[in-house]
Parts: C-alpha cells; sequence; structure tokens
C-alpha cells in the first residue's frame, strides 16, 4: 500500500517539478514552490500518522463548521482569480477553501451517517445528508467556481452506496444523454422536434408492444414523458442560462465547434503535447510542446500533458494504471471497513479521487469539455495538495486501526 | 451482503470503463496518425521583431546631437482579416474610407513581400507613426479589429537644424536592398544620404526577436523560451561625431540668407569642424510622418536644399588657387620667395590679356600673395609649364598636374559621405580636346588663377587649407572621431595614414608669411581679421560666367599649431573679402576664443542680416 503512495508522491514530486520548470511563466518559482507545499503534506502526514483516532472522529463536524465558514467567508474576503472568487492571498502564496471543503464535507457525512441508528432512509436523514453535500456545493457556486462545485456531484456515488437506489444514478445517466443531445440540436440549429418526435414515438412504440403489462406501460410513459419534459429544460438551461463560453467549451468538446485561436486553444495545445509524446514518449525534461510553454495553464489544470509527452504512450497508460489502481485499492479498503464511517469515509475518498481524475485528465484529451480541477496530488497547488493529504491520510489512519 | 457487494463491482466498473476509453484514448493520440506532432510549432506562433534604437551621434565635445524616439506603428496580418469593421478603423485613425481600403491593399502586397523573407510572419506595416491621439484610441479598440497588431520601432530626433547634409536623413529600404540584404524587412528605415547611409550598418543596431503564441485577437498568451527565439534587441553604439555643435550653429546663422558653403577641418587630425550647406533643410521635417510629404516638397523647391554643395558642387578656386602654384613653382625651382614680377595692371601676352587690381610696384612672393596680384601668378604659372627642361608644354603641364594631385585634387578625397565629386584637374587629354591639339601656356592661362577648367569642391578647398596650415600633408577628411566600441582597420587605413603632397615642406612658410599679412593692412582682407589670433588666409573671386563672381575664403589659425583649417565660398558674393572672409574669420574667432559674444558685432551683425540674391 505505501508503495502506491510512495509512487504517488514520487511523481507528484518530479512531475510538479519538471513541467513546472518549463512552465511558461516565473520558472522554478513555481517548482520551488511546490516543493515547499510537498514538504508541508508531509508534516501532515506525521501529524495524522501519530495523532489519536478518535480526534478525528471528534473534531469531523468541527472541522465541517470551520470550512464552510472560510468558504463563505472567501466570498467577502478573498481575492477574484479567472473569474472565481474562491481564493484567499497572502503575499504569494494562496489558500483554495474550496479544496478543504471536499474533506470536511467526506467527514461530516462519514460522522452523520456512521451515527448510531443512522441510515440513508427515511426523509430526514436523507435531507440531512444531502444537505451536507449541497450546503458546501451552492456556496463554491456561488464562488463562481463551478468545476469544484461540481466534484460534489461525485458525493452521490458515496450515497448509492450507502442505500441510494442504482436508479437514480441510471436515471442521471440517461438525462445526461439526454442533455448531450439537446445540446447538440440547439448547437447545430437542427430542430429540436426530431428529439421529441424520437422521444414520444419512441416511447408509444414500446408501450403498444407491452400494453398488456400496466406497470410497465405507466413506467415507460412516465419515462417519455419526464424525458420530454427534461428535455425541453435543457433547451432552455442551455440557450438562455449558460454563459456562452460554457457554451462554447462544451461544444468544442462534442466536435461541434473549431476554435483554435480562442477557446479551444487550451484544447488544442493540450492534445498537441500528449500526441508529441507518441510510445515512449520524449524522455524526462524533454517535453518541447511543454518545455517551450506552449501549452497554458500547464502547471496545474494541463499537467497530465507533461506526463503524456515526456512519458508517451506507455508511460501515460502506466500512470492511469497507478491512479486506477489506487482507486481499486480504496474501494477494498473502503468496503471492508468496519465502521460506517470508516466505509463512507473511503467511499468518499475514492469518489472524490476518481472525479477529479476523469475529469483533469478527459479535459487535456479532448473527451471533457474544460473543467478546472486539478489532478491530485500531480497538480501544482498547495490547497490541493495539503487537503488530498489530509483526507488520504486520515483515511489510511482509520484504517489501521479497524478492527 | 450481496447487495453491497454488487455496489461495490459497480465502482470497480467504473474505475475499468474510464480506464480502457481514456487508455484508447491516449492510443489514438499518441500512437495513430500524429497530425498533432507536425502541428505543434506552427501554431498560431508569431516572430516578432524587436526593433533597436539607432546610434545617438554626439559632436566633439559629447554634446548630444541626434538621438532615437520611439514611434508606433499599426500593422496587420492581411489575410487573417475575416471581417473587418472598416468604419471603427477610419474613426480611429481619422482617415476617409479611400484611404483606408488603399491601405489595406498596400499592406497585403507588403505582407506577401515579407512572407518570402520570413515564413513565420505574413504580417505587414499598415499605418506608420501613430499620433498619440491614434495610439490611445487604438489601444481601446485594438480587440475589435481582427488581425491588426501594434508595433514600435524607433525613429530619428535632432537637437540642431543644422546637419541636415552631414548627417543624412532615413527612408524607407528599397526593394534593392530588401533583396540583397535579408536583414532588412519592407517599412524599415535605413540611411539614405549622409553619415546615417555611410555608417549603415554600424549605427542601425541588431534586431531582436520575441517569438510569441498569439490567440485569436492577437494578444500575446505566452513567450517561446528558447533561446534561438528570443533575444533583445541591441542598440546601436554611440557614435561621436567631429564636428563641434556650437561651430555648426554659428555658421549656419552667418550663411543665412546667403547660398554658399563653409566647411572646417582639424588639420592636425583631418576631422571636419564644420559642414554647413545652404540652402538646407531642417531634418526633424523629414522624420515619422512627415517624412514622405517633406521630401516631395523639397525635391520640387527650386533652390535645391538637397543638394550638398560641400561634396558636389564644384567651382573655380580663383585666387585661392595662388596659394598652390606658388608652392609648386618653389618645388619646380623655378620661383624663390624673393622673385619679383612687374604687374602694371594686367599681363599681356600677344593677344591675352589678364586684369589685376592696382596695386604698387613689383612684388614678391609674399607681396604677390597678400595682394593677391594676377599678373604674377601667370608668369609664374608660364614658368612652371615652359620650363626648359621639359622641352614641351604639355609635359611641363603635366608635372604641374601630377603636383596638384598630390594635393588631393581632382579625385575625391574619401570623406565618409556618398556622392562626393571629384572636381576638376584638367588632364592633358581633356585639354588637347577643349582646345584642339597645339596649345600653348597663353591658351591656359586663366588656370594660372584659379579659373577655367579648374574645378574644386569647398571640401578641396578647406582640405588645401588644411594641408598648407600642416606644411605639406593631409589625412582623408571625415565626419567622425569614433564609433563606441567598435573597431575597424580598414577604416584606420583610410583616415589614419597621413598623404603627403610632392612639395618639399621648407617651402610652405614662404606662402604662410604671405597668408599671415592677408587680413593686416596692405592685404585683401584687410579689416575682416580678428585681434588677438593670428589668421593666415587667402582670398579668391572666382568668376562666374553664369552670375556675378564667386566670393571664396580659405584660411586657417593660429599661424604656428594651426587649430583650424577653414574654407567659405558664398555664390555671386562678389569680392572674396565681403562677404566669405567674414564668416570665416567669425567662425575661427568663435572656435579659438570661445566666447559667446564676438570682437567685431558690427561685422557679425552685418553679416547674419544679410541676404544675396
Amino acid at each position: 500500500m505505501y508503495v502506491v503512495l510512495l509512487l504517488i508522491g514520487f511523481i507528484s514530486v518530479s512531475s510538479a517539478t519538471s513541467d513546472v520548470n518549463q512552465a511558461f511563466y516565473s520558472l522554478s518559482d513555481i517548482a520551488i514552490k511546490q516543493l515547499v507545499f510537498i514538504f508541508g503534506a508531509i508534516l501532515i502526514i506525521f501529524t495524522i500518522v501519530f495523532s489519536n483516532v478518535v480526534v478525528i472522529d471528534y473534531f469531523a463536524y468541527g472541522f465541517y463548521a470551520i470550512a464552510i465558514t472560510l468558504n463563505i467567508l472567501v466570498l467577502f474576503l478573498g481575492r477574484e482569480i479567472s473569474g472565481a472568487k474562491s481564493w484567499f492571498g497572502f503575499g504569494g502564496f494562496g489558500i483554495q477553501p474550496s479544496e478543504f471543503a471536499k474533506v470536511a464535507t467526506a467527514l461530516a457525512l462519514s460522522k452523520f451517517l456512521g451515527t448510531y441508528g443512522v441510515k440513508f432512509q427515511g426523509t430526514k436523514n436523507i435531507v440531512t445528508a444531502l444537505g451536507i453535500v449541497l450546503l458546501p456545493m451552492a456556496i463554491i457556486l456561488i464562488q463562481n467556481d463551478t468545476g469544484s462545485a461540481l466534484v460534489f456531484l461525485s458525493f452521490f456515488l458515496v450515497l448509492y452506496r450507502e442505500g441510494l437506489p442504482g436508479y437514480i444514478l441510471v436515471s442521471a445517466v440517461w438525462l445526461g444523454i439526454l442533455a448531450i443531445f439537446r445540446i447538440i440540436s440547439e448547437a447545430t440549429g437542427i430542430s429540436s422536434f426530431y428529439g421529441y418526435g424520437i422521444l414520444l414515438g419512441l416511447g408509444s412504440i414500446i408501450v403498444f408492444f407491452v400494453r398488456k403489462d400496466r406497470g410497465i406501460a405507466m413506467l415507460v410513459t412516465t419515462i417519455a414523458v419526464i424525458s420530454s419534459l427534461f428535455y425541453t429544460i435543457v433547451g432552455t438551461f442551455y440557450s438562455k442560462i449558460l454563459m456562452q463560453y460554457q457554451r462554447d467549451r462544451i461544444e468544442l468538446v462534442l466536435g461541434l465547434k473549431e476554435d483554435d485561436r480562442g477557446m479551444g486553444f487550451n484544447l488544442k495545445q493540450s492534445k498537441i503535447a500528449i500526441g508529441a509524446g507518441e510510445m515512449w514518449g520524449r524522455g524526462y525534461l524533454k517535453g518541447t510542446q511543454t518545455k517551450m510553454g506552449f501549452v497554458p495553464e500547464q502547471h496545474t489544470d494541463f499537467i497530465f500533458d507533461a506526463i503524456g509527452e515526456e512519458w508517451g504512450f506507455v508511460g501515460s497508460t502506466l500512470f492511469l494504471l497507478i491512479f486506477c489502481g489506487l482507486l481499486v485499492r480504496l474501494v477494498i479498503m473502503a468496503e471492508r471497513q468496519s465502521t460506517v464511517f470508516g466505509r463512507v469515509l473511503g467511499y468518499s475518498l475514492a469518489s472524490v479521487l476518481f472525479f477529479h481524475m476523469s475529469i483533469n485528465i478527459g479535459m487535456t484529451v479532448g473527451l471533457v469539455p474544460t473543467i478546472g480541477i486539478p489532478l491530485p496530488f500531480i497538480s501544482a497547488g498547495g490547497s490541493s495538495l495539503w487537503a488530498f493529504t489530509l483526507f488520504l491520510f486520515t483515511f489510511l489512519r482509520v484504517d489501521q486501526v479497524r478492527k | 451482503m450481496d447487495k453491497n457487494r454488487s455496489k461495490q463491482l459497480v465502482f470497480f466498473g467504473l474505475i475499468l470503463l474510464i480506464f480502457v476509453i481514456y487508455t484508447l484514448r491516449l492510443a489514438s493520440l499518441q500512437l495513430g496518425d500524429v497530425p498533432y506532432k507536425k502541428m505543434a510549432i506552427n501554431n498560431a506562433l508569431n516572430k516578432i521583431t524587436l526593433y533597436p534604437s539607432r546610434s545617438n551621434v554626439f559632436d566633439r565635445k559629447g554634446k548630444l546631437m541626434v538621438y532615437s524616439t520611439q514611434m508606433y506603428d499599426l500593422s496587420v496580418f492581411p489575410f487573417e482579416i475575416k471581417k473587418l469593421d472598416t468604419g471603427l478603423l477610419c474613426s480611429v485613425l481619422e482617415l476617409d474610407i479611400q484611404t483606408v481600403r488603399g491601405l489595406i491593399a498596400d499592406a497585403r502586397v507588403r505582407a506577401k513581400k515579407r512572407q518570402k523573407n520570413n515564413s513565420f510572419n505574413n504580417s505587414a506595416l499598415f499605418y506608420a507613426n501613430l499620433s498619440n491621439k491614434q495610439f490611445t484610441l487604438l489601444r481601446e479598440n485594438i480587440y475589435r479589429l481582427d488581425g491588426f497588431f501594434i508595433e514600435s520601432r524607433t525613429d530619428r530626433q535632432f537637437a540642431t537644424a543644422t546637419l541636415s547634409h552631414a548627417l543624412g536623413y532615413l527612408g524607407e529600404a528599397d526593394e534593392e536592398l530588401i533583396a540583397s540584404d535579408e536583414y532588412y524587412q519592407p517599412g524599415d528605415l535605413v540611411g539614405i544620404t549622409g553619415l546615417e547611409r555611410y555608417y549603415e550598418k554600424q549605427i542601425r543596431g541588431i534586431k531582436g526577436v520575441k517569438t510569441v503564441w498569439q490567440d485569436r485577437t492577437y494578444t500575446e498568451r505566452g513567450v517561446v523560451k528558447d533561446t534561438q527565439f528570443n533575444y533583445p534587441a541591441t542598440a546601436g553604439p554611440d557614435v561621436i561625431s567631429s564636428l563641434d555643435f556650437v561651430l555648426q550653429e554659428y555658421g549656419r546663422e552667418l550663411l543665412n540668407g546667403k547660398k554658399g558653403s563653409i566647411v572646417a577641418i582639424e588639420p592636425g587630425t583631418g576631422e571636419v569642424l564644420a559642414f554647413i550647406n545652404n540652402p538646407d533643410y531642417d531634418p526633424n521635417t523629414m522624420v515619422g510622418r512627415d517624412r514622405a510629404n517633406t521630401f516631395k516638397s523639397l525635391l520640387r523647391d527650386p533652390q535645391k536644399p538637397l543638394y550638398n554643395r560641400a561634396v558636389k558642387g564644384v567651382y573655380p578656386p580663383g585666387s585661392t588657387f595662388k596659394t598652390v602654384m606658388a608652392l609648386i613653382a618653389m618645388q619646380e625651382g623655378v620661383l624663390t620667395p624673393e622673385t619679383t614680377h612687374g604687374c602694371g595692371g594686367g599681363y599681356r601676352l600677344g593677344s591675352i590679356r589678364v586684369g589685376c587690381h592696382p596695386h604698387g610696384g613689383p612684388l614678391d612672393l609674399r607681396g604677390s600673395i597678400r595682394i593677391s596680384c594676377n599678373s604674377y601668378y601667370c608668369q609664374v604659372f608660364r614658368d612652371i609649364i615652359d620650363n626648359p627642361e621639359y622641352g614641351n608644354v604639355k609635359v611641363g603641364y603635366a608635372a604641374l598636374e601630377k603636383h596638384l594631385r598630390s594635393f588631393g585634387l581632382g579625385s575625391p578625397l574619401g570623406i565618409d559621405l556618398l556622392g562626393e565629386s571629384r572636381g576638376n584637374i584638367p588632364s592633358v587629354s581633356q585639354l588637347d580636346r577643349r582646345h584642339g591639339d597645339r596649345w600653348k601656356s597663353s591658351t591656359i592661362i586663366s588656370l594660372s588663377i584659379g579659373q577655367g577648367e579648374i574645378l574644386l569642391t569647398p571640401l578641396q578647398m578647406c582640405n588645401t587649407a588644411a594641408i598648407i596650415a600642416n606644411r605639406g600633408w593631409y589625412y582623408s577628411p571625415h565626419l567622425i572621431k569614433r564609433i563606441d566600441g567598435y573597431k575597424d582597420t580598414a577604416w584606420d587605413r583610410k583616415y589614419k595614414i597621413k598623404k603627403f603632397t610632392t612639395v618639399d615642406p621648407r617651402y610652405f612658410q614662404y606662402v604662410i608669411d604671405g597668408m599671415s599679412d592677408v587680413t593686416k593692412p596692405g592685404g585683401t582682407a584687410n579689416g575682416t581679421g580678428i585681434e588677438n589670433v593670428e589668421i593666415c588666409a587667402k582670398t579668391g573671386t572666382a568668376q562666374n560666367p553664369h552670375g556675378k563672381d564667386h566670393s571664396i575664403y580659405i584660411a586657417f589659425a593660429p599661424k604656428d599649431n594651426p587649430k583650424i583649417a577653414i574654407a567659405v565660398l558664398v555664390e555671386n558674393g562678389g569680392f572674396g573679402a565681403t562677404w566669405a572672409a567674414p564668416i570665416a574669420n567669425l567662425m575661427i574667432e568663435k572656435y579659438l576664443q570661445g566666447k559667446a559674444e564676438s570682437s567685431k558685432p558690427a561685422m557679425e551683425e552685418r553679416i547674419k542680416t544679410s541676404v544675396i540674391q
């Protein structure tokens, strides 16, 4: 287990320093900063490892409360960066409370669901659980950091494990597909009537075939109706509520829009950088795309590019393997926890990490619209590193003492 | 625990799914056909030229005369303009739509040319030298003008209006230059005349380069960090000119209202102290936006202000030439300081008659210079070329010609400007063509007093004064002392090697003695001299077939250890003593005494306010 962790540590150090050395502004400034952060992370690790487990449980709610407060405060006291008011700035360093909110929410949720007698059943419990998750999400949305806010959706996976019915998740996927179709029709101007036509038409056909079974027929009809409704909502939301740049990003990824100089710039550079790595990569510190600073934001959101370019297909796949391996390990560990607290914590960790990894890497390869969230442990950035370290090692500590 | 187990499996499934999808995607990007690799470098890259400051030019005492200023140009990628808001462009630049359309067309042509030289860059200069107002308006609106961006360059500013002919002017590099030297791009400013042209390669500095990523709005988004693509411009090194700022301004003031030329040299070094022509033009009108218009009007001006009289204008030297004649005659052994010749109001030889102004009895060498007797020199001239030792007048003339050429006459002196005229010392064959095959000394007698086919530029006249001042040698005159940090052995060879005349140094003293009498009572320039300064001079009045005689004067001072040699020519000025002499002597005073007030304010005033048509 620890080997995996050591590997992560090594990769994060080497990636952050090597790529950051080639970032196109303030050279090794960022690398040095990152080393400092890593040092801090190590301190955190030690603190946790040597502290009493009970402490974690005891302070769970307190930590949550602090996190929420900080996130609200940052709305008033924080600096605005890239359109989002989500940072506290101290001289050259910044702290992003939203990163810590993820850990805090996991802790609070774990404690709540772990409380004797509480299950994910019954209106009161469900609402509270949802509330714990949605409250920070809302605040972060107000900060205008949509990416980080979306991360909280990963908690739904946790809730699934704790009792949220599976069909909810399936519905979510179905709605997702509907949404994509609607977006396509909005963007390309194909009349949405086709969509309605297919939905209702298909629905009618199926109902016809299963008309014998009242129950299923009702179900199908309901689905069709709700789907159509949703279809409309997405349409309105997409054209009237989403901002142009968000629409652009989505369309870009769907391949509906080519924009090499403006919006598409980051994406194109990212794909070029990764592509340049080919099979074996160009070698450590030799990535010309990343070295010459052609990939913007390359030390944060697009850091996977450096891995892609320098280590090639072999290296990138290896990285994916390691990360997924970590996730699988975490899921196994989570499942074997003897306490609900531990289990929820474990699954939260896995889900959040999963979400971050999928979105971040997906963004660099052009499968996911540009959503700015970091790659855990690899992307430069103190708050992210410390928050995730805290998260990971808290869970490890908890796991250590399971009976 | 089945339910939970299956839920766990869902998690595993998700992880596996993502792993597979992403791996496939990576494979497609990295293993498949990889056009992305090729696309890498050329993507939205722009190689921006960083223009260097041209050299500053200082006078010999370190006073700044010419310097560089920043100017802003509007440039464009004409082939990437997708939709252009011409209305906006017109209002920002304050031009009408036709002009703007014309500019766009021009830019397209230029961009095509530039692309040949520099494959990364197909932008072109659209509108040069924005005014402050245009610059501000553009800065605010540039994001709305697809394909346009602002570049900065440097242009010239002059601290004095007198340097036009010495320094020259800048202009846009022409097709030939751009084709032959890849350093130059369309729109670059290069020296066209004067020092700007002669030392172009040294003073233009070295361009720098900045290679950047540009996004759709041509805003910089990042810089390529390789030093091969990124290095700053190097400014041109300081040029220390040999000119004296104070003397330039003073001389120009004195020459005001008259047509002519002043050249002054430091005899011991060949450095040109003053280089003034009138008519000239204010070089500050030949910069930036006004350059093209000013140039057109200067070309059309019938006074020809662009004409560099000092090195291009050729004139008969008149009586100033007698000094040279005397020296050559002594060298040839046909004249001694004691030799006298009578005058009687003129020289008669057969049907030829050369007049002379009234003066006393027979003169010796010293007196002949002091009084400038024509008859004396007609005789001397004939003595030289009719010398029985040569047997033949043509052989005798050829000997004279050889001496004359050793004074640097009849060929360009090699000053660091382009277009210097060589003047004219007729060769034997030239005389044959002019006068037929059987000419005699009497045929060409006018040469004896510096008329006829003999032509000198004002520079050559001044250089002659310098030669006499040095007692027999000179350095090729040059307009700069040095360029900081720059060493050129070819330049040193040209300007730092003494050139000797064929006349022995010991003969010079006699001519100099005569010259020292000229500004004193009895001399032709009596009354124009300066107290406490021993000036040696010779007046000249050159006959001008097209109008009134030219007033000429050469001089140097002090007599021993001379510091300045000067020649002044005032067209249509009549006697040498009337205009040329006072101007030269005042300049000598200014240079040697360095006072703000002249010791002869009335003379100074007269000169400053006079106008000669």
